[in-house]
């Protein structure tokens, strides 16, 4: 027993005020353990209490905050007891400051974009975001870097600094967005029966937004069909599943019509005689006239 | 169709084929609408099934609390004025099942008969997605089907001096009551604050005798729908609806 004091009263080193024991370091250990442990306790409790309360992306903010600001204000008050004064580590911080800034760059720099992210909020927990290559969801904003779950599920994880200063398309920014289809007809076909099939197709889907109107009309007048152009406007977390609905049915219903869908086209003439040259490709004399138009009015 | 069912049962309405039939110990639970259909299995001594409107925001899939309701005729309303209209609104029919006494209720199924379509409030950048519906305006109740539509008389109170001219209202579910008998109805206000904002709310307060403006039904006998929204743990919903970008 008396052995372990005077383990715990060993001396690690003096400072101006008093001298620092292993004892006084294990009691700051301990003080920051169990503060961590009630933290983490108290962000568990609360992430529960607030799970339908409040959206995810503002409760795992708030927790983060709460989860260092707790850690931060007990680590400065416990520090007297290793016999640092958390006022002359303020004086001291000046100096620290820049040398620590020098050492870890990359990580205050991360800290300080991940602070910004948090406070200016260009992507939330749970939106489908596209950061450089990547796309996916934002499964996480860490105060070092952000998780995203790409499309295809794998975890990426991007550090806070490169998030903060790359371009961000934050794919659901907006509650709606707009997806477009080029639909292809025969010269033979009825455009505007198609265009009246294309917009009844449309009207009876309920996520094509009535306000931003869709559109349909024909865009272009291409080699080999009569291109015409759908727009529609859709809620952001439904577009997906109406594209690939809307074009199939677009599909069967403009054939169940007799519109068709005309593969490219190309008129290939074989000429067999040599000599003897298509009244297509004549030369017309008309031509010849415009040609000669500056010459005939000179002269 | 709407009303409390004591299990098993079955009842057919409009197309709707809803029964709780008893497979053993088990209680199995069966709606066909169309070519829709639903089949749940239900474990439970002594449960009831309530069948009764809801808000009309579930089906296809819940995506947005609020609704639109759009007037055929644009309206004119002069600066001060305040007037009660009736419009109509898309109904839907929710099926709890519940203890005795009501208590304990959990929703089984929703389904819809009328026509689902959605539009946008606002400005892409920051408008919000609502259930759209077409109601003309109508200065005594209507009779519409209440498996389909619903009542709403709402009183228009223009708090400005200018003339408002209102072709839309927009509406948060949070704050909906839905009453029934033989029709679905709720009571709703809009205050028209300027020439392009408003603030709508329905009216939570139980409805009295009072009801002058429907005199052919009693109120009194019109029962409190359960709905699906009050049903949610809700944190801070705001129950009002800040129209801010015209009406």
């Amino acid at each position: 027993m008396i052995t372990n004091i005077d383990f715990l009263d060993f001396v690690l080193y003096t400072t101006s005020k008093a001298p620092v024991t292993i004892g006084h370091l294990l009691k700051f250990i301990l003080i920051l353990s169990v503060s961590v442990l009630f933290s983490r306790i108290l962000t568990l409790y609360l992430r529960r209490s607030l799970k339908d309360k409040v959206s995810k992306d503002v409760s795992e903010t708030v927790l983060k905050i709460l989860y260092y600001g707790i850690l931060i204000i007990v680590f400065i008050s416990a520090l007297p007891l290793i016999g640092l004064n958390p006022s002359a580590l303020l004086v001291a911080g000046g100096v620290t400051g820049i040398i620590l800034g020098f050492a870890s760059q990359n990580i205050v720099g991360n800290l300080v974009s991940g602070f910004f992210l948090m406070v200016e909020r260009p992507i939330k927990i749970g939106d489908q975001v596209q950061i450089n290559d990547v796309s996916g969801y934002v499964t996480d904003i860490r105060i070092i870097s952000t998780h995203i779950r790409t499309f295809e599920g794998l975890l990426v994880r991007i550090p806070n600094q490169q998030v903060f200063t790359t371009n961000i398309t934050n794919i659901v920014g907006h509650p709606v967005r707009r997806f477009e289809y080029t639909i292809r007809i025969r010269y033979s076909d009825d455009a505007n029966a198609a265009i009246f099939l294309i917009k009844d197709l449309i009207d009876k889907e309920p996520f094509a937004l009535l306000n931003p109107s869709p559109s349909v009309f024909v865009n272009d007048l291409g080699e080999s069909s009569v291109n015409i152009s759908v727009r529609i406007w859709a809620p952001v977390n439904e577009w997906f599943g109406i594209k690939t609905r809307i074009l199939w049915n677009i599909k069967q219903t403009l054939e169940e019509n007799g519109i068709e869908i005309p593969l490219p086209q190309r008129i290939v003439r074989i000429q067999t005689d040599a000599k003897e040259i298509p009244k297509e490709l004549m030369p017309e004399k008309e031509i010849e006239s415009v040609l000669n138009y500056e010459e005939r009015v000179l002269a | 169709m709407y009303g409390h069912y004591n299990l098993p049962f079955t009842v057919e309405q409009e197309g709707i084929a809803i029964s709780v039939e008893k497979t053993g110990k088990q209680l199995i639970y069966k709606r066909t609408l169309g070519t829709d259909k639903v089949e749940k299995i239900i474990l439970g001594d002594e449960k009831h099934l309530i069948i009764n409107p809801v808000e009309p925001l579930n089906t296809p899939k819940e995506i947005t609390p609020n609704l639109l309701i759009e007037f055929e005729k644009t309206l004119l309303l002069a600066g001060g004025a305040r007037r009660k209209i009736f419009l109509t609104f898309p109904v839907e029919i929710g099926v709890f099942i519940a203890d005795n006494g009501d208590k304990n209720l959990q929703l089984l199924d929703v389904l819809s008969l009328v026509r689902q379509k959605f539009t946008l409030y606002g400005e892409v950048s920051n408008g919000v997605i609502c259930k759209h519906w077409k109601s003309q305006i109508y200065s005594i109740s209507p009779s519409p089907n209440p498996l389909q539509e619903g009542i709403i008389e709402l009183t228009l109170r223009n708090v400005s001096s200018d003339w408002a001219s209102i072709s839309k209202v927009v509406f948060s579910a949070y704050g909906m009551k839905l009453y029934y008998a033989g029709d679905v109805f709720t009571r709703a206000r809009m205050d028209i604050l300027n020439r392009n904002t408003a603030e709508t709310g329905f009216e939570l307060q139980k409805l009295s005798g009072e009801l002058k403006s429907s005199p052919l039904k009693d109120v009194k006998t019109r029962k409190e729908a359960f709905g699906v929204y009050r049903l949610k743990k809700l944190g801070i919903a705001p129950l009002n609806f800040y129209m801010g970008s015209g009406f």
